[in-house]
């Protein structure tokens, strides 16, 4: 029977998985720190193709979509003038504490004072090792240096780590900017000294918006030459059909 | 009975398989690396006929279509920038080396990632090897220099799935090892226009087949019910 009908059908699930993944990209296109999903294919088995197919004759079964993590690049700096915003700068992430007490990390500067005058992401996520401001200090008067550390009405009150890990696609996405650590990303160590910390700016989504429009273009056309394959074994069974009339 | 019946069937199952080719063809029109396949078609032995009365022969006439083997068409496809620092493509002719559990095999597919190790793999997790067959480290900056990677020129290439690929290295004739370039990838091979025109081909051949049968059947049906028969 025709193969082809399930092939194409296979083909056509991988390309709505694509473009799941650019539409995520596309609704993020203004997120601080978001980073784009990789999304790859990959041919399916091929195998012995039935009669009247001599021995060695394959026949492939379609296609299937891999995520490969996430793209990592930098995104563009905002300037903000923010006293509490930073932006990395290179490779790394700022260790936070989830609300659900989970250790994360995040590409998402945008910080802010919570009500006990600690550190914390937009989301509420504190700083890891928690930074105190003491009372009395305004926001302008902290000073955050290019290696992290917070400097509050001139006195050093904590750093700010910067954390990398060896595989960017091992990290499990947690919601909210951040990601967690898995045994695929290995634990999160000490980022490269390279990596520095800019006040008053924010990273920018590189979610790029024409490269995502192109890939929408593409899943799309795709998804619909794929959809002839179908429509083309359906005809074929009908006259399959039409044998005996 | 007509031979000619088994004959159309035959070149209908024919097109079948062909389809089933072209169907993969297209689902993997956005598979990067992705190389399209050709089926081609012979037909069996022949027979010569002869007449039974006088023993004069009338002429061969094959008994059926076969499907002989599938073609793979390995000619490079032109790269695609992609910015990624992990994706690599080879500018040329040659295959990345990848171990798997089932020994090395090898791709066109460079959407590579990094592992918990620090290591080079393919999107489906297996170890990329550089050119002193070892895996490959990434740079603590996530990039891997293009050039640490091995380029292999195969004989036979066979495609197993997963973007892989099986053939055994060794020079081949009129072919030198491509330099690996990062940040781009290979298009598919499949061609969708070229599919397209296949796949309508391939049904309206399925069709004449169709009628073939149609017609043997009616010259049959003839044969049955109008031969022996006194018209009056």
């Amino acid at each position: 029977m025709l193969e082809g009908l399930r092939t194409a059908a296979a083909g056509m699930a991988a390309q709505q998985t694509k473009l799941d993944a650019v539409a995520n990209d596309l609704a993020n296109a203004n997120t601080t720190g978001y980073k784009r999903v990789r999304v790859g294919f990959a041919d399916l088995l091929y195998d012995q193709a039935g009669r009247p197919a001599a021995e060695g004759v394959t026949v492939g079964h379609g296609a299937r979509a891999i995520q490969t993590g996430r793209g990592f690049e930098q995104g563009s700096l905002k300037e903000t003038g923010n006293p509490l915003d930073v932006a990395i700068q290179g490779q790394g992430f700022i260790k936070i504490q989830l609300s659900d007490g989970r250790q994360a990390l995040t590409r998402d500067g945008g910080l802010h004072l919570d009500g006990n005058r600690r550190l914390a992401t937009s989301t509420g996520a504190l700083v890891q090792p928690a930074i105190t401001v003491p009372q009395g200090i305004s926001e302008s008067d902290i000073s955050i240096t290019r290696d992290g550390t917070v400097v509050a009405g001139g006195r050093t009150v904590g750093k700010i780590e910067i954390v990398n890990v060896r595989s960017t696609p091992g990290l499990l996405s947690a919601g909210e900017n951040a990601f967690v650590t898995t045994a695929a990303s290995g634990n999160a160590t000490a980022a490269p000294a390279s990596t520095v910390l800019t006040q008053g700016a924010l990273e920018g989504s590189n979610a790029d918006m024409a490269a995502a429009m192109v890939d929408m273009i593409d899943a799309q056309r795709t998804y619909q030459l794929t959809s002839k394959a179908i429509q083309t074994a359906d005809q074929m069974m009908e006259i399959a059909n039409g044998v005996k009339r | 009975m007509d031979r000619g019946l088994y004959i159309a069937a035959s070149g209908m199952l024919a097109e079948q398989v062909r389809q089933d080719q072209i169907a993969n063809d297209l689902a993997n029109a956005s598979t990067a690396g992705y190389k399209a396949d050709r089926t081609t078609q012979q037909s069996f032995g022949s027979l010569l006929l002869t007449n039974s009365l006088t023993g004069g022969t009338i002429g061969s006439q094959t008994t059926a279509v076969q499907v002989t083997g599938t073609v793979t068409d390995f000619t490079p496809q032109p790269l695609k920038d992609t910015g990624e620092p992990l994706d690599f493509a080879v500018n040329g002719d040659g295959f990345f080396a990848v171990r798997t559990n089932q020994g090395t095999r090898y791709t066109r597919d460079g959407q590579f990632a990094a592992n918990a190790q620090g290591q080079l793999t393919t999107a489906t997790g297996n170890l990329v090897l550089g050119r002193d067959n070892q895996p490959v480290t990434v740079g603590a900056d996530g990039k891997v220099d293009p050039r640490r990677l091995i380029v292999v020129l195969l004989n036979n290439p066979r495609k197993t799935g997963d973007n892989l690929v099986t053939g055994t290295p060794g020079a081949v004739a009129g072919q030198t090892a491509g330099q690996v370039r990062s940040g781009a990838l290979e298009g598919s091979g499949a061609d969708p226009t070229q599919a397209m025109v296949d796949m309508i081909a391939s049904m309206r051949t399925y069709e004449a087949g169709q009628k073939v049968i149609q017609t043997i059947d009616e010259t049959l049906g003839k044969a049955a019910s109008s031969v022996g028969t006194v018209t009056g």
